[in-house]
């Protein structure tokens, strides 16, 4: 661990160096005596990009305020307060590709701001994903999320174990590659209340988004081309009766339907659970003996396969600019400065996954000269796992229909409901409030 | 020419009438208004769109309105309920203590300077499944399972009544007590002399003379409980499967989260109706005791 904290460090070192040499370099513009206010994502994680913007003011002569800085739930709230009220003329906001689509006239076309070159040098997916409508709505920072699975491997080292499988399942105990693997592995390596097989998010749009992924995995889809729900097809029955066959073989912690992000990366982080589909935010703290019990006992993979493809419901962080901001051209400079390859490169040091594809064949490449093994292990594995990534569908309404159909798919998990039950009812009221938006 | 004033009374009076009308009765217009639009924080224009009565028809036939109605009701019987006994029973041990009264009493109130948010967190690890301390209280004395305190819907509910009435019982307590200090000694003593059992004492005499200060209490805590979201949102969101979803956390996610504040100010309507006759209920109640005392009505 101590060789990985020296390896980042030296990459955070060189390339916050190569940073400040291109900020001198760059050309920001001359934007002397102007104040950019900004509402942005706060969070450990995050932080590290701010502390470049005094490069940025230095460089342009303007200045920053940091008018408001949250959660993204919170900002997200504060920021539809704000659509409310009119009080939408500070410039700069954190964004998010799922909550993009929401904010109808909020934030200008970038395409209008940015020069083409600039765009061309993100990854097509992710701008793919920040344009809504045709309209591009945020460049993309180094913060883009796609999971893959971290396992414990000491459980892949013990040759009983791997006998007392194979005689049970009848094929080899190796890393899973299937999610029916998954939950043969998980059943298997659960012994609760000390041990369980694996977890899910339970709640919020979190259970929504695995049960999406896995709708995709296994060759269904949550709305058709018309935003029609069809999430309640034979794929979506199959997907949702994986997660109610593991909470009903207690493989899953009982609890797990009121988990989210952070109950999941504890619960991998004390050793107790076997197989963990996850964020790459946290690579680092489930391999860092300080924060974590599982720390020199973990690996990592690709995300496994449904029948038909594999899973890779994705999202990332951006920035956006308003459309009654002031003045445009500097809030546009700064969101290039914060998106910029040098600030991709800082800010992914952290562990954090680029969106700028010189960024990701500059990190491989220095994690496979470096020594830090599982650090390479953990890039190679989200390399590979970005190529299944898809965002959610950009409409205003996907917020919504997540709180109409994760009560249902929590009925199944928990038994009051059958899966096909439970997925009708849910499909009804999300047809109904697709109806209501006017998609059809 | 002489210029018209306006009667003194309405000059002394247009202070406070503006000033509640400007925090009350505006907002409270407003948020009527635009429960009959399908008002969307994200689209304000949708505010100046009249649908009638649409987003009332809706909640009526929504069966997960009614859901969360039926059981806001459900808690609100059982936590009142629950806080009346139990604060009865405080009250009346702490009316016999005759040393150290002023402490205890001060140390009964210490679950009332805690704020909701707080004890839905407390609550929220004390009932974990995993790592809470029930369980691992449970698990040390030989009981090698992990129940699911927030998930199940009956120990869901029986988690968040928990944490409501440990925080709040101290309200009904309080008041009894002070009932009980106004209490005159007289028709204690004189029942006391003519045989009476510290039953019928209790029954015959006390609890009359109590029962306006538990109407009081009743009518104050129905108001609390009913819009009951803090703690419910910490400890389970109203979920899983919406097992614990009251009222306050259907409307808040509709509101704030859907952003259909339209829809969400009309269920806030017709949930006042809810306020509103446990109100009526326990003034009535409060009426017909204060006249049984012989005071007016």
């Amino acid at each position: 661990m101590q060789k990985s904290i020296i390896f980042r460090g030296l990459m955070a070192c060189s390339a916050l160096v190569a940073a400040s040499e291109s900020v001198l370099a760059a050309d920001w513009g001359d934007h002397a005596g102007v104040t950019v206010e900004a509402k942005l994502i706060g969070g450990q994680q995050y932080e590290g990009l701010y502390g470049r913007i005094a490069e940025w003011e230095a460089a342009t002569g303007a200045s920053v305020s940091i008018i408001s800085k949250k959660s993204h739930f919170e900002i997200d709230k504060e920021i539809k307060s704000d659509m409310a009220a009119g009080t939408t003329d500070w410039c700069v906001g954190s964004n998010h590709s799922s909550f993009a689509p929401q904010y109808e006239g909020l934030y200008v076309d970038l395409n209008d701001l940015v020069p083409s070159d600039v765009v061309a040098g993100f990854v097509a997916g992710n701008i793919g994903a920040s344009t809504v409508g045709g309209e591009l709505l945020m460049l993309p920072r180094a913060q883009f999320d796609v999971s893959v699975l971290y396992y414990l491997k000491s459980n892949y080292e013990d040759a009983e174990k791997a006998a007392a499988f194979k005689s049970e399942y009848g094929y080899d105990l190796a890393v899973p590659d299937t999610w029916e693997q998954v939950k043969d592995q998980a059943i298997f390596f659960a012994d609760p209340p000390n041990f369980y097989g694996t977890q899910y998010a339970g709640k919020d749009e979190a259970i929504v988004g695995r049960f999406y992924e896995m709708v995709v995995a296994e060759g269904g889809n949550y709305l058709d081309e018309n935003n029609k729900p069809i999430f309640n097809s034979d794929a979506g029955q199959r997907a949702l009766q994986w997660f109610v066959d593991l909470y009903t073989a207690k493989a899953v912690p009982a609890g797990t339907t009121s988990y989210v992000w952070d109950d999941l990366g504890q619960g991998f982080a004390s050793g107790t659970v076997a197989l963990n589909l996850d964020w790459p935010g946290w690579a680092g703290f489930f391999n860092d003996p300080e924060s974590s019990k599982a720390a020199g006992n973990v690996g990592v993979a690709v995300q496994p396969m449904g029948s038909v493809t594999r899973t890779g419901w994705s999202g990332h962080h951006g920035f956006s600019v308003t459309s009654d901001c002031a003045n445009k051209e500097a809030a546009a400079s700064l969101v290039m400065f914060l998106t910029s390859e040098e600030s991709q490169l800082a800010e992914s040091a952290g562990g954090s996954l680029p969106t700028r594809s010189a960024v990701w064949e500059a990190n491989v490449a220095a994690a496979k000269s470096g020594d830090d093994a599982f650090r390479a292990e953990a890039l190679a594995a989200f390399a590979e796992g970005a190529e299944y990534a898809f965002a959610v569908p950009p409409i205003p309404e996907w917020g919504e229909t997540t709180n109409i159909v994760f009560p249902e798919l929590q009925a199944a998990i928990v038994g009051d409901k059958t899966v096909k039950e439970a997925l009708d009812d849910a499909a009804e009221a999300v047809d109904e409030l697709m109806r209501e938006s006017g998609y059809y | 020419m002489t210029r018209r004033r306006l009667p003194e009374w309405l000059v002394l009076l247009l202070p406070a009438i503006i000033v509640i009308a400007a925090v009350v009765l505006i907002p409270l217009l407003f948020s009527l208004y635009s429960s009959f639009t399908p008002y969307k924080l994200t689209r304000p224009s949708t505010l100046w769109k009249w649908v009638g009565t649409y987003n009332y028809e809706k909640i009526l036939s929504d069966a997960k309105f009614w859901a969360a109605f039926g059981r806001t009701v459900l808690f609100l019987t059982i936590v009142l309920n629950l806080e009346l006994l139990l604060g009865l029973g405080i009250a009346l041990m702490m009316n016999k203590v005759t040393w150290g009264q002023r402490t205890l009493r001060t140390i009964l109130m210490f679950p009332m300077m805690f704020s909701p948010i707080l004890v839905g967190f407390q609550f929220k690890f004390i009932f974990n499944d995993n790592i809470g301390l029930v369980n691992n209280v449970l698990q040390s004395m030989g009981f090698n399972a992990a129940l699911p305190w927030l998930v199940d819907g009956k120990l869901a509910m029986f988690s968040i009544m928990f944490a409501e009435i440990w925080m709040s019982t101290s309200v009904f307590a309080i008041l009894i007590l002070a009932g009980l200090f106004a209490m005159p000694r007289d028709p204690l003593e004189a029942a006391k002399v003519d045989g009476c059992t510290p039953w019928q004492s209790f029954r015959h005499i006390t609890l009359p003379f109590l029962m306006p200060f538990i109407y009081i209490a009743m009518t104050i805590r129905s108001l609390d409980v009913a819009r009951a979201y803090d703690i419910v949102q910490i400890m389970t969101g109203g979920g899983p499967a919406r097992r614990t979803e009251l009222l306050w956390t259907l409307m808040s996610r509709t509101g704030y989260v859907d952003a259909r504040m339209g829809l969400a100010n009309a269920m806030g309507y017709v949930s006042i109706i809810l306020s509103i006759l446990f109100t009526v209920y326990f003034f009535r109640k409060l009426s017909a005791a204060r006249a049984e005392l012989g005071m007016a009505g």
